[in-house]
């Protein structure tokens, strides 16, 4: 690339900026702050390409900030840094800054410059792609009415509340464990997958984040009970989801995360270089790792049949 | 406690238990035939006899009313031969078997004459089952009692040890929120620290590599068969090794890392000096500390509460030494200043933390401007489970565990609030220490 990518650093410890910006020197355009304004009004006037901010500032939570950067400047990938797991900061940054990155103090240097290279390479790329005049992301396809809403939740109302919702415009399916669900991606084009943690007594995790590291385009809406932070983190980073739904669910949320998660499938089924904005990180756990190999086979099966449509 | 059903159905029985199965004497039975009864064996323990008509209880006769008649001279001859109805006491102590022991006893002792002449007759729907005695009935009822007061005690006992697990609970819930906040408070320091380490070792491996390359360039110099080119080679070498260095002014940048650094670290010891002096793990249970420290320790524990979003002023006075367990101390200042900032629900946000004595106490001052508390609920803030948190958010210990820890000190805790313009806690502690006995209660 003959320009260096845009950086934008926020965090309203100056030391912290400091180091950061030591890391970051001679590899992209910098621009530091400890002033969440200034940062907004930077990215009025200039283009950015990632953008990592402090959760924890005196004016503005860093969530906050990244959701008005999101509703600013879309292509600009966000990555929220933070001191101290708390659960809200973590769900207000998936559903209100769709974030693509969820690092927690303190950091490790080399996966960060990773992070926010893979960050701004994916950026360049959105921006391109934006500039192209055919770029249509609100277009809906012809097909769009038959892609499923798949239900996987061993609760029925869950499946009868989502049938209510949206059950006219779309098939809404339902499975009661992973190996069902399985069956169900093969044999369905499902747009949307709404999905409790845990199922039959077993994980959804794996699979939302093998599934989304094959087919960014199957967006993923999160419904649990639990609030456990480190499995949030992990659903973020390699599992890209959508939206993070506290249980018990109210139908006016779930209705409208379907429909921008429905939306939000299109626009990345045509337009696939948007799905890039949501490379996930590698998985790191031996069992993860284990279903990811299981399911490879069927995934290129799903892929050769999303060809073929 | 409310009882048991199955305890209804036990109390029931117990009447059924004492009742004597006695045959009745009919209304024709005469007089000395009652006499010659009481003779037998089988009613030495009857202090009377019932007369009973189908069923029905129609009166008692007593040895007492058979003593009164047969120590007169000729009264066996007199009346001997008279049914006992002309005598008999036509209003016996009558109880139905299916009440309840305490109030068939509570019967029977208000109706029961002195000295004790009579038993009493058990009925069941108004049909005779049988006879009691009021020793029986009473030595029952003791027993009754005395099991009573056992579930008492053991009621009390639990009720005591669930008290000392809430405010465990309490504690630990307190401890969390501290260790949460200061792992926050480490967490920002550690990030850059180690950010900046992982740099510095970049640039040093940067200038190490230099020094060699200049090292050879040294002994190149020196070495009279060098090679002209191979000098040169290393000169230029050398000059764009500096030259990296230089042009991102990588080495003084690196110095002033270097300063970040040891702030950093400097930061940590000092949340982990605060947080040792403020749990004085290491540190006698009672010691002579000024409020002063106590409330700056706290300031920092709490650190993470006020950073930014309520402004602290202080307004310390020259205050006396206390003796006092600091742990605990500290405990009561966190809570008193958590529950100031989390009252505080604008941006301008103050709370005024003063310190003064006079010849008897030391006080400190915790206030405000937050959103208050009612009138209604100001007298409740120090009784244990008060809250008006959401559940699941406050034990509401929190001051009543402050009120207790002070109170053991031998001092006071007092609140003024009004909504909407804030609160103020005064914590006063006594100069003079607490004699032996309290100090033993502190410590404990």
């Amino acid at each position: 690339m003959s320009e260096p990518a845009s950086l934008l650093l926020i965090d309203d410890e100056e030391r912290v900026l400091r180091s950061l910006a030591m890391l970051f020197r001679g590899r992209y355009a910098l621009y530091t702050t400890t002033d969440p304004q200034a940062a907004l009004d930077y990215i009025n006037r200039e283009r950015v390409h990632a953008i990592v901010s402090d959760q924890r500032m005196p004016q503005m939570r860093g969530a906050e900030l990244l959701r008005e950067v999101r509703l600013r400047s879309p292509n600009t990938m966000r990555i929220l840094l933070t001191g101290y797991s708390e659960l809200d900061a973590v769900v207000a940054s998936v559903n209100d800054g769709e974030i693509f990155r969820f690092v927690q103090k303190p950091w490790d240097a080399t996966e960060l410059r990773d992070t926010v290279q893979q960050a701004a390479t994916i950026s360049q790329a959105l921006f391109t792609a934006s500039a192209r005049p055919s770029f249509t992301p609100e277009a809906p396809a012809a097909t769009a009415q038959h892609e499923a809403v798949l239900v996987i939740d061993d609760d029925e109302s869950v499946f009868r509340t989502v049938t209510d919702l949206v059950g006219e415009a779309h098939p809404v399916l339902w499975a009661r464990s992973v190996d069902q669900a399985l069956d169900l991606l093969h044999s369905h084009a499902i747009g949307v997958l709404i999905a409790e943690l845990s199922v039959g007594g077993s994980s959804v995790t794996p699979l939302l984040k093998v599934l989304k590291a094959q087919h960014p385009e199957v967006v993923a809406i999160v419904l649990t009970p639990f609030h456990d932070v480190s499995v949030f983190v992990g659903l973020i980073n390699q599992g890209q989801v959508f939206r993070l739904l506290p249980k018990p669910v109210r139908r006016g949320t779930v209705s409208m995360s379907i429909a921008s998660a429905m939306k939000h499938h299109r626009t990345l089924s045509h337009a696939p270089e948007r799905a890039a904005a949501h490379a996930v990180a590698p998985l790191d756990q031996a069992e993860e790792i284990g279903l990811a190999s299981r399911m490879m086979g069927l995934l290129g099966r799903l892929r050769r049949r999303a060809a073929a449509v | 406690m409310m009882p048991e059903p199955r305890q209804i159905a036990a109390a029931t029985s117990d009447l059924a238990q004492l009742r004597l199965d006695v045959r009745p004497l009919s209304p024709t039975t005469s007089v000395d035939q009652a006499a010659e009864l009481f003779l037998q064996p089988a009613y030495a323990r009857m202090l009377c006899l019932p007369v009973v008509e189908h069923s029905r209880v129609v009166g008692s006769i007593s040895r007492h009313q058979l003593n009164g008649i047969f120590m007169r001279r000729f009264g066996r001859e007199l009346h001997g031969a008279k049914p006992v109805t002309q005598i008999m006491n036509t209003a016996p102590l009558i109880v139905d078997e299916m009440a309840p022991l305490e109030q068939a006893a509570g019967y029977v002792t208000t109706h029961l004459g002195s000295p004790i002449t009579e038993d009493f007759v058990v009925v069941r729907d108004g049909s005779y089952r049988g006879m009691g005695v009021v020793m029986d009935l009473l030595s029952a009822l003791q027993r009754r009692v005395e099991s009573g007061s056992r579930q008492l005690g053991d009621a009390y006992r639990q009720l005591k040890a669930s008290q000392a697990q809430l405010v465990q609970s309490e504690k630990m819930a307190s401890l969390g929120q501290m260790v949460a906040g200061v792992a926050h408070e480490i967490n920002t320091p550690l990030g850059y620290v180690r950010n900046n380490l992982e740099m510095i070792r970049d640039v040093f491996a940067q200038s190490s590599d230099a020094l060699r390359e200049h090292d050879r360039l040294a002994r190149l110099l020196l070495d009279p068969d060098a090679d002209e080119t191979a000098l040169e080679q290393q000169i230029a070498g050398c000059r764009a090794q500096i030259a990296a260095l230089d042009e991102l002014a990588l080495l003084d940048d690196t110095a002033a890392l270097f300063s970040d650094s040891l702030f950093g670290v400097d930061t940590i010891k000092d949340l982990v000096v605060n947080l040792r002096n403020f749990s004085r793990l290491d540190q006698a249970r009672v010691a002579e500390v000024s409020l002063n420290d106590c409330l700056d320790q706290t300031l920092t524990i709490a650190g993470n509460v006020l950073k930014n979003r309520v402004q602290v002023i202080k307004r310390y006075g020259e205050v006396p030494t206390v003796a006092c367990s600091p742990s605990q101390i500290n405990q009561v200042l966190l809570n008193l200043i958590t529950n100031a900032a989390q009252a505080i629900e604008h941006d301008a946000g103050k709370i005024l933390l003063r310190t003064e004595a006079d010849p008897h106490w030391v006080r400190a001052h915790i206030q405000d401007n937050g959103k208050g508390i009612a009138a209604e609920h100001l007298k409740k803030v120090f009784d244990p489970f008060f809250t008006t948190k959401p559940i699941g958010k406050g034990t509401g210990l929190g001051l009543s565990i402050c009120f207790q820890i002070v109170q053991s000190h031998g001092g006071t805790i007092q609140v003024v609030s009004e909504p909407g313009r804030g609160t103020k806690f005064v914590v006063s502690l006594p100069r003079r220490a607490v004699d032996a006995a309290s100090a033993e209660a502190i410590a404990a």
